[in-house]
């Protein structure tokens, strides 16, 4: 197939010229192309993951991180916990291997961008609903039908008419959702509507080409003019060089490769900016875990069908059910030998719910002798929203009808027996190396600025001092968004897409 | 390969017969193939730092309770204890060297299809009907 060129089954060089050439095939990368593909532009698609194969996607969770994860999921942040960074690595990106959940920004969240970042109109909120409407109906989101929600979401349901706290029904870019519980190793049955299925397909069927298996090492700058990606082929699995390849463009570079990849990128090609790899944030999430008297089998129903918005404002943060693979439930239980036998043992009448938290800590993303270092470490107010979250939780699990909550924190009592103990969460240890936490949805590395003094990329998407490199990721967003960012980083892209080939 | 003093570790983590529903240990699992496909393949960060969490549990955990290394000299109740202090002990990074040891284990023991039925979890092709 001409427009897909798989480097690691091509194994040679590649030299090729197009009028775009957009790096990264997630979600903004994808969407970008999706835009363009209409406009009959040339367009190459690099991507440095290899390519997968919906029928391939098993439900082992090693195999899978071994495929489809940044570094098997090795990936962390050094701060003074290390805390696990997880992102796609593969054709279509996060989107293969993420739970479908679909958020606009909300109200609260934009608000600042346009004042107290100054952005005003470069991102109209009126424009992002646009984008948002045709996203939705081409993507098939819709609020998780009940039939597909399993005992899990179920339970959070119950929970949440019973403390009467917001929740709801999450939003997902799926169609026909079997409720396998699989999102997180590539949905097998192919109703996750992912980058894969959908944008990159619909823009390679208007001649786009894709290029797989590919690293872009740098983007050749003539004066200000971005003219080419320059990278090399890698084997997926030991990152072994194949060939070299060199994409020429002739209207413009887009960078597309997440807000941990796209400072590295821009930094090698010459990017000069004090901003370049700062104020770097993310949602941390910690889970809690609720064993009940009745069978959950939390595998099936959809992986994240129902989420609990209640504190979003107030402690920034938001509740979610998630269907976890044994090897992930497993590793999480308590004990060693026999007793961590008897524990996994119950893991059928388990729900695991996590606090996904709007952290207010920034840190910062820079290329090393040694790869990609992510400094991060929470504050002291994050910590106070953490344990109240990880409290709300243990609440709407027990008025949900859990026997028994599992903490998972260090220093804490294994398990709380009652209601009344919840309040015990707030005491938690404050510092986060006493917790289990997981680190996605990552913002602001190469963010937007009206002034080149005050950040990397100006309000049409393109690097201050340059004509024609632009970053349509979520590097830009001045912060995070306390909810999940697919949506809002395909909104933002579009708007890109549109306003660089003039349609806006 | 792993090594007499290793094998004892992982198999105090993840006992044969020790359980009534989860009757399978680690090794019966499939330990020793997925061991050497991970040596193969798994990223460095990943291996080495399994590595260093195998040797925390044959030559650190036995100190915890107060014992003499390798932890194959105690008896299982004893190397049971002695991994117990390692994934709960108060120092973080020992304490993230039990978390890993466990992780990597429950990669293996986790997708192992036997384990899996035991707690419920259901086949693919069941999915499927």
């Amino acid at each position: 197939m001409r427009e897909l060129f798989d480097g690691e089954k091509e194994r040679r060089r590649l030299d090729d010229g197009f009028d775009y050439v957009i790096v990264g095939s997630g979600a903004a990368g994808a969407t970008a192309a999706r835009v363009l593909a209409d406009t009959g532009a040339s367009i190459a698609v690099v991507e440095e993951g290899p390519v997968v194969e919906p029928a391939g996607f098993g439900d082992a969770v090693f195999p899978a991180m071994k495929r489809m994860f940044r570094a098997q999921g090795a990936q962390a942040a050094r701060g003074r916990a290390f805390i696990p960074v997880v992102q796609g690595s593969c054709l279509g990106g996060s989107t293969v291997i993420n739970s479908a959940i679909v958020w606009r920004i909300p109200d609260d969240v934009y608000e600042p961008w346009k004042t107290e970042y100054g952005l005003g109109d470069a991102i109209p909120l009126a424009a992002l609903h646009r984008h948002w409407d045709l996203i939705e109906r081409e993507l098939s989101v819709a609020p998780t039908p009940p039939d597909a929600w399993g005992r899990s979401n179920e339970l959070m349901d119950a929970g949440k008419t019973k403390l009467g706290v917001a929740a709801s029904p999450t939003r997902r870019n799926v169609a026909a959702c079997k409720g396998s519980g699989r999102c997180l190793t590539g949905c097998p049955h192919g109703a996750k509507q992912s980058m894969l299925l959908t944008y990159l397909p619909y823009a390679m069927a208007r001649g786009a080409r894709v290029v797989a298996a590919a690293k872009a090492e740098r983007v050749v700058m003539k004066g200000d003019r971005a003219v080419a990606v320059e990278g090399r082929f890698l084997e997926p699995l030991s990152k072994r060089p194949i060939a070299p390849f060199r994409l020429e463009a002739r209207k413009a570079v887009i960078v597309a490769a997440s807000a941990i990849q796209t400072p590295g990128l821009l930094a090698r090609s010459g990017v000069r900016s004090p901003h370049l790899g700062e104020h770097f944030q993310a949602h941390p999430g910690a889970p809690m875990t609720g064993v009940f008297d009745s069978p959950v089998t939390m595998w099936r129903g959809a992986t994240q069908g129902y989420d609990a918005d209640e504190h979003r404002r107030d402690w920034r943060v938001k509740i979610e059910t998630i269907s976890l693979p044994p090897e992930m439930i497993f590793a999480r239980m308590p004990g060693v030998g026999r007793r961590w036998l008897e524990t996994m043992s119950e893991a059928g009448h388990l729900v695991v719910w996590a606090a996904q938290m709007r952290a207010y800590a920034r840190g910062s993303v820079r290329e090393r002798f040694f790869g990609t270092d992510i400094a991060y470490d929470l504050e002291p107010r994050d910590m106070d929203n953490l344990r109240r979250g990880l409290r709300f939780a243990a609440e709407m699990m027990f008025a949900a009808g859990a026997r028994e909550v599992i903490t998972g924190i260090h220093g804490m009592p294994e398990r709380l027996k009652s209601p009344d103990e919840c309040r015990l969460l707030e005491q938690a240890p404050a510092d986060p190396r006493h917790y289990s936490m997981i680190m996605s949805h990552l913002f602001g590395t190469a963010r937007m600025s009206v002034r080149p003094r005050d950040g990397v990329v100006g309000t049409d998407f393109a690097v201050h001092g340059t004509r024609n490199l632009f970053v349509v990721d979520s590097s830009v967003f001045p912060t995070n968004l306390g909810v999940n960012p697919q949506h809002a980083i395909m909104g933002a892209a579009m708007h890109a897409a549109l306003g660089l080939s003039g349609r806006l | 390969m792993l090594s007499s003093r290793q094998r004892a570790a992982l198999d105090a983590l993840l006992p044969s017969d020790a359980h009534p529903v989860l009757t399978r240990g680690l090794f019966d699992a499939g330990f020793d193939e997925f061991h050497a496909s991970f040596e193969r393949e798994a990223h460095p960060s990943l291996r080495w730092t399994f590595r260093a969490a195998l040797w925390c549990a044959v030559w650190v955990s036995p100190l915890l309770i107060g014992a003499l290394p390798p932890v194959s000299r105690l008896g299982r109740d004893d190397r049971e204890r002695a991994l117990g202090a390692l994934v709960s002990h108060p120092w973080y990074p020992l304490r993230q060297m039990g978390f890993v040891l466990k992780a990597v284990a429950a990669f293996c023991y986790g997708a192992d299809r036997a384990s899996r039925r035991a707690v419920g979890y259901p086949r693919q092709h069941d999915e499927a009907e």
